[in-house]
C-alpha cells in the first residue's frame, strides 16, 4: 500500500504557505482518498520498530510542498493550510531538533501538525514551547500536545491527538502528503474537496 | 487491552431523525450535561444543517461546541440491533458546561458504552460461580438462590456483623437506595464500608463540626469569588470543567493552590496572579494555624461576620454547639477540649508555638513570605474593602490528616468571612457524583467500635475481615482490594479466607455448592460475592464465588446528583450486555430470595419514587419533584426529563408563588405546570441567609441549614487543632535513610481505577502504565532517568490489628494503640514508570492514587499505612512512604507512540 498520491498540481512556490481563495480550485484539483495503513509503512524507517505494526487511517491528498530544508531554522514553526485553503487548515511545520515520531530530514526531526486544538478547536498558532517540543497550551482552555510523539495530548481535554501532517522529503523539498486523524471542525477531512 | 488507537478521518453523522437523550457524564462530581444521538447502523445524516440532527453545517467553528471527535462515536446495541451512537456535551447547556465544554474523560465517554465489537466486549453478561477454581456461567435463580442460601446461614448462625457490604456510594440514587435498604433496614449490619474508606459516617469531620455543609456551594460562587484558595485539589486536573468554566471564568480573581506537587492549575495560579504553597505531605493544619495566627495578628479577619455568626461560648455549651444527643464524637467536642468562642480561639492561636510562622516554615516546607503573601491575599482589605475568598479543598487535604486539617480549614475560611454568602463559600469540591440516597442510617449501635466515653463508632470493615469476623461479603462496584489501605496485606486475607480454605465448590450441583460455602463460613472462612460492570482482579477474578453482572450508566433510567446537588435524569438509550441487570434489580431479587418485604419493584422510577420518602430531611431531598409530578399524573422521572441537563438544585422546594429572581430560577432549575398550583424550584446555595425561601409549603421542608449554619444555634463552630493529636503517628511515619514520602492523585486523563479508560485505546496510549514523578536530585541519586522503569517498596507499613473499643482517653491514639499491642509491621511495593521533574520536591515523590486497569495493576496503596484516624476512621491515603529503585527500562522510554514525558507543567493565560 502506497500513500504518495503523486500530483501533477503540487504547488511549490512560497505563496502555498498562505491562504488564498483563489488558489482553492486549483489547490483541491486531483484526487483525494483515505487508506488504512501501518505506521512502519506510512514513516518507513522513521517510528521505532515496537511502533510500527501501528494503525493508522490517512487521507491522502495532492502532494504539495510546505517548505525545504535549507529554509527551515530550529524552532522557527512555519504556518501553512493543509490540505486546503481555509481557516480549519491552519498547520505548522517546525524542526524539533530531536528525532520526532514521523519525523523527516537526517535528523528526522521535522514535523508538522494542525493548529486547530482537538478540543474545542482553539488556534494553536504562536504557542509552540522550543524547550519541550509541544503544542500549546491552547489559549482556550490548556490543552497541550506532543510533537514528538504524534500530536499526543500531554495533558488537558481534548479527545484526540493532535492531526499530524504526513511528510515527505525529496531532496530539499518538504511536501505535505496526508492527514493522520480528523481535523477539528470537520465531519470528514475529505469533505473540503 | 490489545486494541490500538487509530486515529481516524472521519465520523459518521447523526441523520435528522436519530433520537436524542439528554443525560450527563458518568464520571467526575462536576457532571456536565451530555447529550447522545442514537439511530440504525446503516444511515447517515450529511454535513449540511438540515441532513444532521446537530443541525449545524460542518466544518463548525471554533467553540460551537458541537464538534463530534471520532471518540465521541460509537456503535452499541438497541434491542438486540446494531446502532451508532455519539456522546458529547450539551452545546445548548446553560450551566454547569455552558455552551458544550468537556474534559476528556466526558469527552470520551463514548468509548464507555458496551459495543460487542469494540474494546468494551469484555463486559460482564451473564452470573458466574466458581466451580473448581473457574469461572463458570449459571442463571440469576442459581447465582441468587445460592447466595441468599448461604446468606441466610451467615445471619442465623454468624449474626449481623458477619454479613458484610463493600459498595460504592455514588453510583446513582436508585442503586444506593437498595444498597442502604437490604443493608441497614433489611439485614441490620454494621459491617459496612464506602468504595473509599474502611467504614461509613463523615468525610470531613472537621468542616462538618463547624456547621458546614461539604457541598453547600454553587458553581458561580467560584466565578464570584476574587480569591479562591484552594488544599489538596488541583480542579484543572479532577474537576475541569469547573475550573475552566467557572473559576477562570470569575478572572482576573486569584487562585492558591496549598499541594505537595506543582500540578497544572498550580503553575496557572502563579502565572496568573496567585499562587502555589509546595507544603510537605502531612502539614497542612500547620499551614492553616499559620495563616489564622497572621490574620489575627494583623487584625484582617472579617470582624463582622464573627460578631453575627461566630458562635459564643454559651452558644457553644449549649448542646455543644451540635446537640447533646448529636455528637457522635462526644469525647472531642465536650470538655472543652476543642470547641472555642472567638476569643478564647484567638487567646490559644496566639500562645501556640506551632502556629508561629517560623515553625510553620520549618514544618510545612513553605518559604515565609509565601505564606505571609497567602495570608494577604486571602483577608487582608484593599482599599477599605474585604476581598471575596472561598476555600475550596478535597482528598488531599482531608485523606492525610483527617480531622486536624478539615478542622483548621473551617476556622481559616470562618475568619475571612466565608461559609454562607456569594462568593464566599468553604465547600468540597468532590471526587464522585453525589450518588448516595440512604433508605435508613447506619446501625451504628451494632458496631463493634467504640470511642472511649460511651460513643459507638463506625466499623473499620478491613480491620473487621482481617480479624476474621467477616463471614460473607457483597462487595458492588468497587476494587476493593487495591482500593484499600496496606493492599497487598489486604489481598493475602482475603486470599487466605477465600481461597485458602479447604472449602472449595467442586460442582455444579447448586445444593452441594451452597453447602460447601456454608461449611467455609462454619470453618471460619469467608464467601465473597462481587457484582461490576467488568471482571475486576483479584476482588472478583480470584476471590469471589459467585460474579454478578451489573448494566451501568445509559443502560437504565437513573438519577443523582452533581457537585452542586443538581439533579439530572441519566437516560437510557442502549441495551446492557447479555444478562446484565441494574444493581437495584439485583438487589431486589436477592432480598425477595431472602424473605425481605418492600422490593418488588416495578422499574427504576418506581425506586426513585419510593426513595424520596428518605431524603426529606436531607440536603439532596427531591420530595416535592415526586408529589409535584404525582399531581400531574407524571411520573417523577419523566418531570425530570423534561428539564433536561439543567435538572434542578437539591434540596428541591414547592412553592405555590415562585418569588426568586429569573436568573435564579434559570441556574437552580425550576418546574411550573399550568395544570396544578404552583410549582418547584431549586436552591442555588446552603447556608444562605439572603435569599429569601418563603414559607415551607406543601411537602417543602426547610432545614436550618438552609439559611444558617448547621449547629444549634445557627452559628459557625470553631475548633482548636492541637497537633498532639496527630504527631505521635506523624513522627513515627517520617521517612527515614533514603526513604522518600510517597504520595499520590489524580489527573485530568485517568478515571479512577482505569475501568473504563483500559478500554479506551486513545487513554491507553498516553498512560500505558502507572508513573511516579520523582524531582532531578532523587533521580540522579538512585541512577534514574525518565522512562526507566521502577520499584518502589516499604518494609514500614503500619497496620492495625485492635482496638475495637476504647475505654479511656488515649486508647486508640498512635500511642495507646502501640502500648496495647494493636499495631503489626506489613510490606508493600508497586512498580511504576519514572518521570523526572520538579514538580515534586526533593524527598517526595507522587504517583497515580489508584492505576489499575484490566489487572492487577500498580498497587500504590500497598505502601499506605491502615491505621485511620482515630477520630473519624479515614485513612491517610496521602501519607506513605517507601524505597525508590531502578528495575530497568521501561518499554515507552524509546516509543513514539506512548506515554509522553513532557512536563503537565507547562501553563500560560487562558484569553
Amino acid at each position: 500500500m502506497n500513500t504518495r498520491q503523486d500530483s501533477k498540481d503540487a504547488g511549490s512556490t512560497e505563496q502555498d504557505f498562505l491562504p488564498c481563495l483563489d488558489r482553492r480550485r486549483f489547490l483541491v484539483v486531483g484526487g483525494a482518498g483515505a487508506v488504512t495503513i501501518l505506521l512502519g509503512e506510512l514513516f518507513p524507517g522513521r517510528v521505532f520498530a515496537q511502533d510500527e505494526r501501528r494503525r493508522a487511517s490517512v487521507a491522502t491528498y495532492p502532494r504539495r510542498k510546505v517548505g525545504s530544508l535549507r529554509d527551515l531554522e530550529l524552532h522557527k514553526p512555519v504556518t501553512f493550510y493543509y490540505p486546503y485553503d481555509e481557516p480549519h487548515c491552519s498547520s505548522m511545520l517546525v524542526r524539533l531538533g530531536t528525532a520526532a515520531g514521523g519525523g523527516v530530514g537526517p535528523g528526522q526531526d521535522i514535523v508538522a501538525f494542525s493548529q486547530m486544538c482537538t478540543h474545542q478547536g482553539g488556534l494553536l498558532e504562536g504557542q509552540y514551547q522550543s524547550e519541550y517540543r509541544v503544542l500549546g497550551p491552547c489559549p482556550l482552555h490548556l490543552s497541550t500536545f506532543d510533537l514528538t510523539r504524534h500530536g499526543m495530548i500531554v495533558a488537558a481535554h481534548a479527545t484526540e491527538n493532535l492531526p499530524q501532517i504526513v511528510l515527505e522529503l525529496e531532496g530539499d523539498n518538504i511536501y505535505a502528503t496526508g492527514v493522520l486523524g480528523l481535523i477539528y471542525g470537520y465531519s470528514d477531512n475529505r469533505a473540503g474537496h | 487491552m490489545a486494541d490500538q488507537y487509530v486515529p481516524t478521518d472521519r465520523i459518521p453523522l447523526p441523520p435528522p431523525d436519530a433520537k436524542v437523550y439528554t443525560t450527563a457524564c458518568d464520571y467526575c462530581i462536576v457532571g456536565c450535561g451530555y447529550k447522545a444521538y442514537v439511530w440504525p447502523d446503516g444511515k447517515e445524516g450529511g454535513p449540511r444543517a438540515h441532513e444532521n440532527a446537530l443541525g449545524i453545517n460542518f466544518p463548525v467553528p471554533t467553540l460551537s461546541g458541537r464538534w463530534v471527535s471520532p471518540n465521541q462515536h460509537n456503535f452499541c446495541l438497541v434491542n438486540g440491533k446494531k446502532h451508532h451512537v455519539i456522546v458529547k456535551p450539551d452545546a445548548d447547556a446553560t450551566v454547569v458546561n455552558r455552551g458544550g465544554n468537556h474534559s476528556i474523560r466526558g469527552g470520551c465517554i463514548a468509548q464507555k458504552v458496551y459495543n460487542p465489537d469494540g474494546p468494551t466486549r469484555d463486559r460482564l453478561q451473564r452470573p458466574l460461580l466458581r466451580v473448581r477454581g473457574k469461572l463458570v456461567p449459571v442463571s440469576w435463580d442459581v447465582a441468587l438462590g445460592i447466595m441468599a442460601d448461604v446468606s441466610k446461614h451467615v445471619l442465623k448462625n454468624h449474626g449481623e456483623a458477619a454479613w458484610g457490604m463493600k459498595t460504592y456510594s455514588y453510583q446513582y440514587f436508585e442503586n444506593t437506595y437498595a444498597i442502604s435498604k437490604l443493608a441497614f433496614e433489611s439485614i441490620q449490619t454494621p459491617a459496612y464500608a464506602p468504595h473509599d474508606k474502611p467504614g461509613p459516617g463523615n468525610d470531613t469531620a472537621g468542616v462538618d463540626d463547624a456547621g458546614i455543609v461539604t457541598f453547600s456551594a454553587s458553581n458561580e460562587d467560584w466565578e464570584l469569588a476574587d480569591v479562591i484558595f484552594i488544599s489538596g485539589t488541583d480542579p484543572f486536573e479532577t474537576k475541569t470543567v469547573l475550573f475552566t468554566d467557572w473559576m477562570l471564568k470569575g478572572h482576573p480573581n486569584k487562585i492558591i493552590m496549598a499541594l505537595p506537587r506543582k500540578s497544572g492549575g498550580a503553575v496557572y495560579a502563579e502565572r496568573n496572579g496567585g499562587l502555589f504553597l509546595p507544603v510537605i505531605p502531612g502539614s497542612d493544619a500547620i499551614l492553616h494555624l499559620a495563616l489564622i495566627r497572621l490574620i489575627l495578628e494583623n487584625g484582617w479577619e472579617d470582624k463582622e461576620f464573627i460578631e453575627k455568626w461566630i458562635a459564643n461560648r454559651w452558644e457553644i455549651d449549649s448542646g455543644f454547639g451540635r446537640g447533646t444527643r448529636n455528637t457522635p464524637w462526644q469525647w472531642r467536642t465536650t470538655w472543652g477540649k476543642l470547641g472555642a468562642s472567638y476569643e478564647e480561639y484567638r487567646k490559644w492561636i496566639l500562645s501556640y508555638p506551632l502556629a508561629e510562622l517560623s515553625k510553620a516554615t520549618e514544618m510545612t516546607g513553605i518559604p515565609a513570605e509565601k505564606i505571609r503573601a497567602a495570608a494577604e491575599m486571602i483577608a487582608k482589605p484593599v482599599g477599605g474593602k474585604r476581598p471575596k475568598t472561598s476555600f475550596a479543598f478535597e482528598k488531599g487535604n482531608y485523606w492525610s490528616n483527617n480531622y486536624l486539617n478539615t478542622s483548621s480549614y473551617a476556622v481559616l475560611g470562618l475568619m475571612c468571612g466565608a461559609g454562607n454568602r456569594p462568593g464566599q463559600v468553604i465547600s468540597r469540591l468532590g471526587g464522585h457524583q453525589r450518588g448516595w440516597y440512604g433508605a435508613a442510617s447506619y446501625p451504628r449501635m451494632f458496631s463493634p467500635q467504640k470511642f472511649p466515653g460511651r460513643r459507638k463508632q463506625e466499623i473499620d470493615l478491613d480491620r473487621w475481615v482481617e480479624s476474621g469476623n467477616l463471614r460473607f461479603a457483597y462487595v458492588i462496584g468497587t476494587t476493593w482490594v487495591q482500593a484499600m489501605a496496606a493492599s497487598h496485606e489486604l489481598a493475602d486475607s482475603l486470599r487466605r479466607l477465600t481461597r485458602g480454605n479447604k472449602h472449595q465448590i467442586t460442582s455444579l450441583d447448586v445444593s452441594k455448592a451452597a453447602r460447601t460455602l456454608k461449611d467455609r463460613v462454619d470453618d471460619g472462612g469467608m464467601v465473597i460475592v462481587h457484582q461490576d460492570i467488568y471482571l475486576r482482579k483479584p476482588i472478583a477474578g480470584e476471590f469471589a464465588d459467585l460474579v454478578l453482572p451489573a448494566s451501568t450508566w445509559g443502560e437504565c433510567d437513573l438519577t443523582r446528583c452533581n457537585g452542586e446537588r443538581r439533579l439530572r435524569l441519566y437516560s437510557k438509550f442502549c441495551d446492557p450486555p447479555g444478562e446484565a441487570q441494574p444493581d437495584w434489580w439485583i438487589i431486589s431479587q436477592f432480598a425477595q430470595k431472602m424473605g425481605f418485604k418492600d422490593y418488588d419493584w416495578k422499574d427504576s422510577n418506581d425506586v426513585f419514587e419510593k426513595a424520596a420518602r428518605s431524603g426529606r430531611k436531607g440536603v439532596l431531598n427531591y420530595h416535592p419533584l415526586v408529589v409535584y409530578a404525582k399531581r400531574l399524573g407524571m411520573r417523577a422521572h419523566e418531570l425530570l426529563r423534561e428539564m433536561g441537563t439543567r435538572g434542578i438544585q437539591t434540596p428541591v422546594r414547592y412553592r405555590s408563588r415562585i418569588t426568586e429572581p429569573r436568573d435564579y430560577q434559570e441556574y437552580v432549575g425550576y418546574y411550573v405546570d399550568p395544570r396544578t398550583s404552583g410549582g418547584i424550584v431549586g436552591t442555588k446555595r446552603l447556608h444562605d441567609h439572603d435569599t429569601d425561601f418563603g414559607d415551607p409549603e406543601g411537602p417543602t421542608v426547610h432545614q436550618k441549614w438552609l439559611s444558617a449554619f448547621k449547629t444549634q444555634s445557627g452559628k459557625a463552630l470553631l475548633n482548636k487543632t492541637p497537633w498532639e493529636l496527630f504527631s505521635d503517628f506523624y513522627e513515627r511515619i517520617q521517612p527515614k535513610g533514603d526513604e522518600l514520602w510517597v504520595t499520590n492523585g489524580r489527573i485530568n486523563e485517568i478515571w479512577q481505577s482505569l475501568f473504563d479508560d483500559a478500554r479506551k485505546p486513545y487513554i491507553m496510549q498516553r498512560w500505558p502504565d502507572n508513573w511516579l514523578e520523582i524531582h532531578p536530585d532523587d533521580a540522579k541519586a538512585r541512577g534514574i532517568e525518565s522512562g526507566d522503569r521502577v520499584r518502589v517498596e516499604s518494609g514500614d507499613v503500619l497496620i492495625q490489628t485492635g482496638g475495637f473499643v476504647g475505654v479511656d482517653g488515649d486508647d486508640l491514639s498512635y500511642t495507646g494503640l502501640k502500648k496495647a499491642g494493636h499495631i503489626r509491621i506489613g510490606k508493600g511495593a508497586f512498580e511504576a514508570v519514572a518521570m523526572v521533574t520538579d514538580a515534586v520536591r526533593s524527598g517526595v515523590v507522587w504517583t497515580n492514587f489508584l492505576y489499575v486497569g484490566v489487572d492487577i495493576g500498580s498497587t500504590a496503596n500497598s505502601l499506605v499505612h491502615r491505621v485511620p484516624d482515630p477520630m473519624t476512621n479515614r485513612y491517610r491515603f496521602k501519607l506513605a512512604k517507601g524505597r525508590v529503585h531502578k528495575i530497568g527500562e521501561s518499554p515507552y522510554k524509546h516509543s513514539f507512540e506512548k506515554m509522553t514525558f513532557a512536563p503537565r507543567t507547562i501553563k500560560g493565560t487562558v484569553t
